[in-house]
């Protein structure tokens, strides 16, 4: 009984404190695209993704009932950082559907806009006169939405003195970007304004940090089963050393949660949706690293400082390689140790049963792309003349006229391919019930060896993973001057998933072997299931970038990096680290093996 | 079939061509010193104008010749065809430029099969001559012949970059889209728009350049640019113009001709 009552309060109060959708609310995944392509075309940085941001307490002044419901505690303002352009995940504070979605796309310019420097009030007035000045679209939009937001603020007459003083100013700000506006701090913020950014230059109000920390790689293979893509405000915490402790945890007493307790705990897996709505109701996540893959279930991008790397895990002597910092702007020497192993024990095998078919299928395929010399005669124009033909034509009167031309097609190609494959954990999860992307990428390699060797070009085969930077590890599963063989098809019958992805020093490695090759084109085939992304800092932005860079380099060196990924929601930072060209996404993990195949066909063509 | 344009000078009808530096001098001097030059720079900024300004300023016929994946040796050289009475030879623009002393262009020379370009080797270094097989002849090339090659860096075929050592013989000069004020200028003086509408032609322009790359294949270049700004002297309704006459032009994707029509909304307005 308690609990319907409860229930029927809650809801009473909600719907007077106004919280109930009113029809024109707008969420941001159908306009993230649009909002994407407005950012980068009004000068935002690329290879920034748009993302919904985290909930922050604004702590200005709300209405009896309002804090009697719990509602409109926290607020959503726009932002950008080093790793997304970050918006409301719904805009619904303006009665139509018109002005929430003006309200995104002007958010979205402003951040595009917004000088770095300067109090919050001057920011936003620079990046407001920017906008009015350039585009006078989103201006005639501006002074819409500057009538929706001033009818939604509180009345400056109904406020105490020093809030109201605020209130004017802002208004003011509002109404005549131009002016000098000061904002004399009060004892209590502002009520937020939503056309302006929010008031901490990284994004999130109060918060200073939000890098964001992608989940590892053990966690994300397991995560199937949900994908919460809300951003929330995390902190680091301890684990604490000894386990157990007073609190049992049950899942749900996180709605009594406020602060973290240092209590080791288990999670049951079964509850993910408790714990996401919970978590949502947390001001801070405290996360802390233990080894066991117990957030399998519950899948949450934070706003998280990175960790630091914890030293190295090999003293084997290995390869150095540099890698680029992006947030410093420099190239690290000798900062990766890249180690190359081989399988020498792997037994000898034959083509496995399931792929016979499929090869001989790319066989007949590919046979015409072998390098030869190739006459097409009796063509209705061509190069030379087909005497054949043509003798044929005037000694036989039926014969067609038409037809006595000859096409000469030569088909010199000299190129060296390596195929870059990335072995990386996150190559264990799972397609289906019998498939994992592992077996999607063991017979990629497969088949996409058969080929080469099919069409007798010069090619080698290797695999990455990482654990940090002091252990990348490539796996040779054929260098450039073996010959293909069932040996070679033993290795890479054998090759089992590991670690992490750090790309940018794989990548180094293989432009350094390939660039030894004297072929006039040398193609680097990166075949992946996910970004770069590795245990320490290298994540998100930084691994992007460094990527980037080894990959310019690599063209540099005159070499052609080319990109297959089976990631499906990759298309945000594949752009930015190979060009629009230069990558191809296959939705079908399953038909990886064939399009690889087909796609070198096209590539070599 | 290869695209060719003859354009024969006259002193009164040099193309306009803005200078954004110094290129029409270098042009001049190549010319003079019998070398080759390669144009680089995005489609669209202004290359092939260049090089018809600069013929007509030389006083050269101009040959004229896109390329791409099916033109072959002979399409640049000539061949037999069959005729009533056996078969007789027909000069290609490459040899035709030779024998004329005029100035060959091969506008998107990657596109080309690299079998085809072999042929200019023996063109662009001192030597200056074109063997024709067929006719068992070498064509020396006048001292006014000259081979303008253009590449655009930006396209990146996968497997389709100029060769370093085809590079080096030429005379190198990168094109790039002129500055704001500049491109705002040559737009109003090709069409005699507004200047404020322009104005915001370029911006959006602009704009959709920093997206190349990422979002676009390709950016929308000054030419585009006259194009819409043409359509709406005509009459036309600016938005529409910039839709069918840059929009639709730079992808094919329904989507994302709907997101760049908010940027075209966000700096035209309605």
């Amino acid at each position: 009984m308690e609990e319907h009552v409860g229930l029927w309060w809650h809801q009473l109060l909600t719907r007077m404190a106004g919280q109930k959708g009113h029809g024109g609310s707008v969420a941001l995944d159908p306009m993230r695209g649009e909002l994407g392509l407005l950012f980068r075309a009004l000068g935002g940085a690329h290879g920034l993704k748009v993302d919904a941001t985290a909930g922050t307490r604004h702590g200005a002044r709300r209405s009896v009932i309002e804090r009697m419901a719990g509602v409109r505690a926290k607020v959503e303002l726009a932002g950008v950082d080093a790793q997304a352009l970050r918006l409301p995940g719904l805009a619904d504070a303006y009665a139509t559907v018109e002005l929430n979605q003006a309200l995104y796309r002007w958010q979205t310019a402003l951040c595009a806009v917004v000088p770095e420097h300067g109090s919050w009030v001057t920011r936003n007035q620079q990046g407001t006169m920017h906008l009015l000045e350039n585009y006078r679209g989103l201006a005639a939009s501006y002074w819409q939405l500057v009538q929706a937001e001033l009818q939604r603020r509180p009345d400056p007459a109904t406020l105490p003195p020093a809030e109201a003083q605020a209130e004017r100013s802002i208004r003011q700000a509002l109404r005549h970007p131009d002016s000098a506006v000061t904002l004399i701090p009060g004892a209590r913020a502002p009520e937020p304004v939503l056309l302006w950014l929010a008031p901490d230059a990284r994004g999130a109000m109060g918060v200073a940090r939000s890098q964001a920390m992608e989940p590892d790689e053990a966690t994300r293979a397991g995560s199937s089963k949900q994908q919460d893509e809300k951003r929330r405000v995390a902190e680091d915490a301890d684990m604490p050393e000894r386990p157990g402790g007073l609190m049992m945890f049950r899942p749900e007493s996180i709605f009594s949660w406020s602060e973290y307790a240092k209590v080791q705990h288990d999670v049951q897996e079964n509850e993910e949706e408790d714990l996401a709505r919970a978590a949502d109701d947390l001001d801070t996540l405290s996360v802390s690293a233990d080894q066991r893959p117990v957030a399998r279930a519950l899948r949450m991008n934070l706003d998280h400082a990175a960790r630091e790397e914890t030293g190295p895990t090999s003293a084997e002597p290995a390869i150095l390689l540099p890698e680029w910092d992006y947030k410093r702007q420099v190239l690290l020497p000798a900062h990766c140790s890249v180690r190359i192993s081989s399988m020498p024990d792997a037994p000898a095998r034959a083509l496995p049963e399931r792929l016979r078919q499929e090869q001989r299928r790319l066989h007949h395929q590919l046979a015409m792309l072998a390098p030869e010399r190739q006459v097409r005669r009796r063509q209705s124009h061509g190069d030379e003349i087909d005497l054949d033909a043509l003798i044929r034509a005037r000694t036989d009167s039926g014969s067609d006229q038409q037809d006595c031309y000859q096409q000469v097609r030569r088909n010199q190609r000299d190129l060296s391919c390596l195929l870059l494959a990335d072995l990386s954990l996150s190559t264990d999860a799972a397609i289906s019930e019998k498939l994992r992307v592992i077996d999607v990428i063991r017979d990629s390699l497969s088949l996409f060896a058969e080929s080469l060797s099919d069409t007798r070009d010069r090619f080698a085969l290797y695999g990455f993973s990482s654990r940090q930077r002091h252990a990348v590890n490539m796996v040779e599963l054929k260098h450039f001057d073996e010959p293909f063989n069932a040996r070679i098809r033993g290795r890479i019958e054998q090759i089992k998933p590991a670690f992490y992805t750090r790309m940018g020093a794989a990548v180094r490695q293989s432009s350094a072997l390939l660039a030894k090759e004297k072929s006039r084109e040398r193609l680097l085939l990166i075949l992946t299931d996910g970004k770069p992304n590795d245990n320490d800092y290298y994540e998100g932005r930084y691994g992007i970038e460094d990527t980037r860079y080894a990959l310019s380099e690599a063209r540099k060196q005159g070499l052609r990096p080319f990109c297959v990924t089976v990631d499906q929601t990759a298309e945000d930072y594949l752009p930015h680290i190979f060009g629009k060209h230069s990558f191809t996404i296959v939705k079908r993990p399953a038909e990886l093996p064939r399009r690889l195949a087909l796609l070198y066909a096209q590539l070599t063509r | 079939m290869t695209l060719l344009s003859l354009h024969k000078p006259h002193a009164s009808d040099i193309p306009a061509y803005v200078a954004v530096d110094q290129e029409v001098e270098v042009f001049q001097m190549a010319w003079r010193s019998h070398l080759p030059v390669l144009l680089k720079g995005p489609t669209g900024c202004g290359k092939t104008r260049f090089v018809e300004h600069m013929a007509a300023r030389l006083k050269r016929p101009l040959f004229t010749v896109s390329c791409h994946d099916d033109l072959s040796a002979a399409d640049l050289v000539g061949r037999h065809l069959i005729g009533a009475d056996g078969t007789y030879w027909v000069d290609g623009p490459l040899t035709q430029a030779v024998r004329q002393g005029g100035i060959c262009y091969l506008d998107e020379i990657v596109e080309a099969r690299k079998d085809t370009t072999v042929v200019l080797h023996s063109l662009s270094d001192d030597r200056r001559i074109l063997p024709i097989d067929r006719l068992g002849l070498v064509l020396e090339a006048p001292p006014e012949f000259m081979l303008v090659v253009s590449y655009n860096p930006g396209y990146q075929h996968l497997m389709k970059a100029l060769k370093p050592s085809t590079r080096q013989r030429f005379v190198s000069l990168a094109f790039d889209f002129p500055d704001a004020a500049l491109e705002q200028q040559i737009v109003v003086g090709e069409t005699g728009i507004a200047s404020a509408l322009a104005k915001q032609l370029v911006t959006l322009a602009r704009a959709l350049r920093q997206t190349a790359d990422h979002d676009l294949e390709e950016a929308p270049g000054t030419r585009l640019l006259v194009d819409v700004a043409r359509l709406i002297v005509q009459g036309c309704n600016p938005q529409l113009a910039c839709r069918v006459g840059m929009i639709e032009c730079v992808t094919d994707d329904p989507e994302m001709v709907r997101a760049l029509m908010q940027v075209v909304q966000a700096i035209l307005g309605d």
